[in-house]
């Protein structure tokens, strides 16, 4: 039996597709009558029966060594395409994550979307997106990873279209698509390149090619950071990083995937592609720099949004920021780390988020407050996950950083510090959202706040006990990726004897000052201009937004209706002219050629001519009133 | 048997066209010629043998000897997916024809007359009998833009007649001149590729081949005719515009421009790859400008034919079966959006990109549209599963090793699809339906049966493209091989 | 329906629509076609409130205090068919129901709300809490660490339960409209309102209650003596919360904090029953989708017939039920403006008539602001 589900564990990622194609009838309206929940506890089902299985698969591969399914794909010419997929404990543990959270999303999803009718086409965007985050768990090829990658963009467009009336989701799905397949086809860009210089496509293959390849450095540079420009869209790095803030225009539970489960799986790819970040030194270092500019830009950005999705939202990219610095520094182990804990910590943090949004109706943290003595449930969600988050409660991050600066990796001082200050800058942002939500009076939108019903409350206390459960995991395997244990120092050196106490005292520090900084009122605003200004800038994202708007945009825009005015005036009017001349000075011909051919064409051109004068026979006017009209 | 594939459709447009029979009666022939066109056409596909490179079925009779005119069909790899295309999308054209039409005879015979003229386009082995079914094939078409378009009709199909009947002359000129440098006394196609001329000869004879197809493709900058007479012709008739009649065009330049000039054609190619990526960026840019909804589709088209180009161009083992996939990928996509634009125009009366929103809206817009439409676009921005991604795939895989610069180009081009299908998607079917938009009638499934079997085809192509590459895979590399 | 081509300024409506209420007409066109529509809407309608009141008053009494309240909407009759048809979701929408109550709660106005903050309703609950968790103590634990979060469900439930009650008698009104229409009794849109306006005048004083059981011993939750009453603590409330302010839909308003399309106020919310657009009902966050959805299971066949008509017939009931569920609800608004007004709208006293004018003014601000120009075809000027 369990062999059996071991070898066709590749139907897990079905399940949750079959699950959103039964979904057709009530989405595409054919069921009218009656409504679409039916949808949406067969979706669940659907899920429930991936988690059971990849559960059970979970368990028996610990004991068995990773196993390849490779299938053909198309074999074509000189061309043969392999798709092929890994079981190995850290693809199931992916997938376990992936199952897990999205079957409590699912359920919470029951209870913060009953009010809507299109909860048929929600639940098959859902089992869509489900879908292809398994498959990428499971996938170990880079061919196969990226349509799976284009099939989340796609489920992104549709999941921030959901509610496609409203005004502003119909710009943010836009946006959330292109700026995904902007990294995406730069990605495309870096595969056909390297199927080209003869590659498998497959992520193991890719390890030994890597250290034999002899590329020009160049290429090898500009092939590194094609390959990474997929992740950076995905994971909401800068400069591809404004689709997630937008993106926080879609329902809630699909933004509780996006910002834990769906930046993870871009840095999954990215883990599995980290061999071929080593081609040369530029692509790593533009991982180190991405990763850096994004993790301090975005925790800034963070604690100026006044929007509770958004603030949260930007963390996510400052996390996946240290995510991408720790594979450039080929530390992948704690890059997985890493997203292992962010992930289920920000899960929870926006199930919270949802129900106080449910209940007060509300997304703007400056209107809310003293929600803590009447919504436990949420609370205690909105306390374990910031714990979670923030490397000084003894909880998944303070692990992973023990972890990550206890010796057993090479780190500097430089990033000691840049962890220092997003864990900082992350204490103060949830301690101030904490305080501003739970905390003090009770304003008017708050003021009636029953906790969530138990669809949603039920996930999140579970989530709650998984996020504790699960501090267990740096601890005990902190090893998911490299075979052994990478050497210890023998000597310890100052940094790893300083590391954690720094650690520890950063987060305090930034838990003291989010609990003592002043916040913003409900609609006003400080009158010191410094202020207003910074907190402009940090509130609109440094105004990339605008930037992106007067260059790229405005350029791709102007370009556009130049071209399609050169097409309409120019090109048109030339060609035509041209080809009307051409039309008579065919006739010269046949002065050129002579003999049997000569007659053959003064027939042909005859004869044409003759069916056009018996075409435009009686409709001469219009000729002769097109040509005026364009000369 | 592969004269039936144009004597049948012919056959019937006599009928139809000659004999004073009703309507509907008119449509049921039509449609029964489709239906057997395409049934011979499946049963074609099972007895070949897509192993084997060469002619298949041929059929080789001396029609006007005195000027080397023989009846001479064959099928090949290269002509077959494009036969099974058009005889699909022929049937697709007439059922997705409205039942109300005006002058039913006179549209079905020209409607049949433009199917089999096609079909004998394709099968011709023979150069001037290509040509003849090449040229035949215009006036049909003309007249159901002509007759049947939209309010600029007349200059459209004006325009369209005099751009390909250029076209027409020019590759005829070409074929002429090849016969009298060969000296042979035959435009038998397989006797002519036996000859290898001297690389200047190739050259003069390819220069006027390649502009008469770049003008029926279209590629840039001979390309303007062709957005005029998809928004002015009718639904049915630019789904066989973008479906078939274009792929004429790419057809002839694998055929004749590969097939018969392979010297000057690689002496050339690294202009042509250029060509097809300014055409595909320009294309890509236009379209992203346009309002019409028809017009977006049309420029795409432009910038999708070009990816023909370059692969064609790029002339690998590869490149050249991506080519002729591409040709089937481009066919099925722009047939499909061809149609869902033509059902939101009849629905809703409009195709204005600024005057349409929310149409996804359930109860009283076209929800069901909307949401083909957005796979429509997704398969034509190369969304893996449906077939614009493989086939662009292999196109760019097969060029890269040989013009890395034009093939990156064109994978930017493939970027813009996304960017103005998207622009147009998000104004047209997102927001609130507009208002005082006069109440749209509903579709009945049954009105969306066409598109629902392209969109079938378009996902089991992109899940299993070996189903389509393993027609051509021979015959597309023999062609790299000379004479 | 004649619609005035010309636009006209806000100020011009307010003259005219005091004028029209003065008459004793609606603020609703007086015409055929729109009695058809909302009589029978009333009536589809009235069955439907009967359902939630049913389900509200049994939530509210059964499954106060119960952290899974798993089959609340099958009113204690829970049998395997009744299951399997629940599970096909081929049910009343009661999710609906709850959430008019949680919008007002939310939006709080009236006695009810201000009874709920009182000492004696916290002691109530206190002793209920204390009682009905005598043996778990789990939660009575829980209940001291947070020690709003189980009262605030009984405030809760007394909103369940004041709109269960209020909701009874608007179901009754509506329901004995569509027989006196039957039977030929109701002849225009003022017979309409001036129907509702007797019924709601019947009722006006009737005590809202709510007491609740544990093991045989009774706790008053809202006790006779509270003194709240139907029309001014929970009709005027629900008034104001779902007719006028509401809450703005997912599908159609941006929540983004930085977009600032939500006021702060929730005064000036306007994404009530009056105000909101009829078209994109059916889609996505429109909660209204589900009271649409569960009238069109009830119409009268006269409604059906004219909704079938349509160029989309059947196929866009949900927005045709909307719309003409809007006019009847302009039609119980002006019930209520009349039930409400200082002195009788027809009166001759001049001074009177001065108080009644700046009564009705402050009401047509509002509602001139709604879709009553719409649904009366009338065409306002850009500037108001």
């Amino acid at each position: 039996m369990t062999d059996f589900l071991l070898e066709n564990s590749w139907i897990i990622p079905i399940y949750s597709l079959v699950g959103a194609l039964l979904t057709l009838p009530w989405s595409l309206g054919i069921i009218r009558k009656t409504g679409p929940r039916p949808a949406a506890y067969l979706n669940i089902v659907m899920t429930l029966v991936a988690f059971v299985h990849s559960s059970i698969i979970f368990k028996l591969i610990w004991t068995r060594p990773a196993q390849q399914f490779i299938f053909h794909w198309l074999q074509v010419a000189d061309l043969d395409l392999v798709l092929s997929i890994e079981l190995s404990p850290v693809s199931f543990g992916a997938m376990e994550l992936v199952t897990g959270i999205s079957l409590l999303v699912q359920i919470y999803a029951l209870g913060y979307m009953e009010k809507d009718w299109s909860l048929a086409r929600f639940f098959a965007l859902m089992g869509f997106f489900e879908a292809a985050l398994v498959g990428l768990a499971l996938s170990d090829s880079l061919l196969l990873s990226y349509c799976l990658l284009e099939a989340l963009t796609l489920s992104t467009y549709l999941l921030v279209g959901f509610w496609y009336a409203q005004p502003l989701v119909v710009t943010a799905a836009r946006d959330a698509f292109l700026t995904k397949r902007v990294g995406d086809i730069v990605l495309l860009m870096g595969i056909v390149a390297l199927s080209n210089y003869g590659e498998g496509l497959n992520f193991s293959e890719l390890d030994t090619w890597v250290e034999g390849h002899q590329l020009d450095p160049t290429v090898a540079a500009l092939l590194g950071l094609a390959l990474i420009a997929g992740p950076i869209g995905k994971c909401a790095q800068f400069p591809l990083n404004l689709w997630l803030d937008e993106a926080m225009e879609g329902p809630n539970p699909a933004g509780i995937m996006r910002n834990s489960i769906v930046v993870s799986a871009g840095a999954y790819v990215l883990i599995k592609l980290e061999p071929a970040t080593t081609l040369s030194p530029i692509s790593a270092d533009a991982l180190i720099i991405i990763g850096t500019v994004t993790a301090i830009g975005t925790s800034l950005m963070a604690i100026a949004q006044i929007d509770i999705k958004r603030a949260l939202s930007h963390s996510s990219s400052a996390y996946l920021g240290l995510v991408f610095i720790a594979v450039g520094l080929r530390q992948v182990d704690i890059a997985f780390l890493l997203l292992f804990t962010h992930a289920i910590a920000k899960a929870l943090l926006f199930m919270s988020a949802g129900s106080v949004i449910l209940t007060s109706n509300n997304q703007n943290v400056t209107e809310m407050g003293g929600l803590w003595s009447r919504m436990p449930a949420t609370g205690m969600s909105f306390v374990v996950g910031s714990a979670g988050l923030i490397g000084f409660a003894p909880l998944g991050m303070f692990w992973t950083y023990q972890r990550w600066f206890s010796g057993s990796w090479d780190v500097d001082w430089w990033l000691l510090l840049l962890v220092m200050f997003v864990n900082a800058l992350s204490a103060i942002n949830l301690t101030r959202l904490f305080r501003v939500i739970f905390m003090g009076e009770p304003q008017i939108k708050t003021r009636r706040a029953p906790e969530v019903p138990w669809q949603m409350a039920v996930p999140m206390v579970a989530l709650t006990v998984v996020t504790l459960i699960t501090t267990f995991t740096p601890i005990k395997w902190p090893l998911w990726l490299s075979p052994n244990t990478p050497l210890s120092l023998e000597q310890p050196e100052l940094i790893n004897q300083y590391a954690i106490p720094l650690l520890i005292v950063s987060g305090a520090l930034g838990c003291v000052i989010g609990l003592t900084i002043r916040v913003r009122q409900a609609w006003a605003r400080s009158s010191n201009i410094a202020v207003r200004f910074v907190q402009d800038l940090l509130a609109y994202d440094f105004y990339i937004e605008k930037l992106y708007e007067v260059t790229v945009i405005a350029a791709v825009s102007g370009l556009s209706k130049l071209t399609s005015w050169v097409d309409r005036y120019v090109v048109d009017g030339v060609v035509n002219l041209v080809s009307l001349a051409t039309i008579f000075s065919s006739n010269a011909l046949k002065y050129n050629v002579s003999g049997q051919s000569q007659f053959y064409l003064a027939t042909i051109v005859i004869g044409v001519g003759l069916l056009l004068w018996s075409m435009l026979h009686g409709q001469w006017s219009i000729v002769t009133n097109y040509w005026s009209s364009i000369m | 048997m592969l004269s039936a594939l144009i004597l049948i459709p012919f056959l019937a447009a006599a009928i139809v066209g000659l004999t004073p029979l009703k309507g509907t009666i008119c449509r049921n022939i039509a449609l029964v010629t489709a239906v057997t066109t395409l049934g011979i056409n499946i049963v074609l596909g099972f007895q070949f043998d897509f192993q084997h490179p060469g002619w298949q079925f041929a059929q080789d009779v001396p029609w006007i000897e005195w000027i080397g005119l023989n009846y001479h069909l064959g099928i090949d790899g290269l002509s077959f997916p494009l036969l099974l295309l058009n005889s699909l999308l022929t049937l697709i054209a007439i059922i997705s024809t409205s039942q109300g039409i005006q002058r039913p005879r006179l549209y079905y015979a020209m409607l049949l007359l433009l199917s089999g003229g096609a079909a004998g386009a394709f099968l011709a082995q023979d150069l001037l009998l290509f040509f003849l079914f090449y040229e035949l094939e215009i006036v049909p078409l003309y007249f159901l833009i002509a007759i049947w378009g939209g309010a600029k009709k007349g200059y459209a199909a004006m325009k369209f007649l005099l751009y390909t009947a250029l076209s027409g002359i020019l590759v005829l000129a070409s074929f002429l001149g090849l016969v009298w440098l060969t000296g042979e006394s035959t435009f038998d196609y397989q006797t002519l590729r036996e000859h290898t001329l001297p690389l200047g000869s190739q050259l003069f004879l390819l220069a006027p081949l390649l502009i008469g197809v770049f003008i029926k493709i279209p590629i840039f900058p001979f390309h303007t005719w062709l957005p005029d007479a998809h928004v002015e012709a009718s639904t049915p008739i630019s789904v066989l515009l973008a479906g078939v009649l274009l792929k004429l065009g790419t057809y002839a330049l694998l055929r004749f421009g590969v097939g018969l000039f392979l010297e000057g054609w690689v002496y050339l190619a690294p202009w042509l790859a250029v060509l097809a990526s300014i055409s595909a960026l320009y294309g890509a840019s236009c379209a992203i400008a346009q309002t019409d909804m028809k017009k977006v589709v049309a420029y795409s088209s432009i910038a999708h034919m070009a990816y023909i180009l370059l692969a064609a161009s790029a002339s690998t083992r590869l490149s050249m079966t991506a080519a002729v996939f591409q040709m089937v990928s481009h066919g099925l996509i722009s047939a499909f959006l061809f149609l869902l634009v033509g059902m939101v125009y009849k629905k809703t009366g409009s195709r204005d990109v600024n005057y349409l929103r929310g149409l996804l809206n359930p109860e009283r817009g076209l929800p069901v549209t909307g949401g083909m439409m957005i796979l429509g676009v997704m398969a034509s921005s190369g969304l893996p599963g449906m077939v614009g991604f493989i086939s662009e795939f292999l196109v760019f895989r097969g060029s890269i090793a040989i013009f890395p610069i034009p093939t990156l180009l064109c994978m930017v081009g493939t970027g813009l699809t996304a960017v103005y299908f998207l622009l147009v998607i998000n104004k047209v079917f997102f927001g609130r339906l507009t208002v005082g938009l006069p109440k749209i009638p509903p579709v009945k499934w049954k009105e969306h049966a066409p598109a629902f079997v392209l969109l079938l085809l378009i996902f089991a192509f992109g899940l299993k493209p070996d189903w389509v590459t393993h027609w051509s895979e021979v015959q597309a590399i023999a062609l790299l091989t000379g004479g | 329906m004649v619609s005035t081509e010309v636009k006209r300024s806000k100020s011009y409506f307010i003259d005219e629509y005091i004028a029209r209420l003065e008459k004793g007409d609606a603020l609703l066109d007086d015409t055929p076609q729109n009695l058809v529509e909302v009589v029978g809407i009333l009536k589809s309608y009235g069955v439907v409130l009967d359902a939630y009141s049913v389900n509200l008053c049994y939530i509210a009494d059964t499954q106060f205090l119960k952290l899974f309240p798993f089959f609340k909407y099958f009113n204690g009759d829970v049998n395997t068919k009744k299951f399997l048809k629940f599970l096909w979701h081929d049910r009343i929408n009661y999710e609906y129901a709850e959430y008019c109550m949680k919008a007002m709660f939310w939006h709080g106005g009236g006695g009810l709300d201000a009874y709920v903050d009182t000492p004696e309703f916290a002691a109530a609950t206190e002793e209920l809490i204390k009682a009905y968790f005598k043996y778990n103590p789990l939660m009575i634990g829980l209940h001291k660490a947070f020690k709003d979060f189980l009262p605030e469900q009984m405030r809760q439930m007394a909103y369940y339960s004041g709109l269960g009650q209020f909701w009874r008698v608007m179901s009754d009104i509506f329901i004995n409209l569509s027989d006196s229409y039957d039977r030929g009794e109701i002849k225009c849109i003022p017979d309409v309102v001036k129907f509702i306006l007797d019924g709601l005048v019947a009722d006006a004083a009737r005590p809202i209650t709510y007491t609740v059981k544990v093991r045989d011993q009774e706790y008053d939750i809202l006790p006779k003596s509270a003194g709240l009453t139907f029309l001014m603590d929970t009709g005027v409330p629900y008034v104001e919360a779902v007719f006028f302010r509401g809450t703005p839909f997912r599908g159609t308003v941006s929540y983004n904090a930085q977009a600032y399309e939500i006021s702060y106020d929730l005064g000036m919310f306007n994404y009530g029953a009056l105000y909101a657009d009829p078209l994109p009902i059916g889609g996505a966050g429109i909660p209204p989708t589900l009271l649409m959805q569960d009238m069109r299971h009830f119409l009268p066949d006269y409604l059906q017939d004219i909704y079938r008509q349509n160029v989309r017939g059947e196929g866009d009931i949900r927005i045709q039920i909307c719309e003409s569920f809007q006019k009847s609800m302009f039609c119980v608004t002006t019930a209520a403006v009349q039930g409400l007004a200082p002195h009788p709208l027809n009166t001759e006293d001049s001074e009177e008539q001065m108080a009644n004018r700046k009564y009705l003014k402050g009401w047509l601000n509002r509602i001139l602001e709604s879709q009553i120009l719409k649904v009366n075809n009338q065409k306002t000027a850009e500037v108001s």
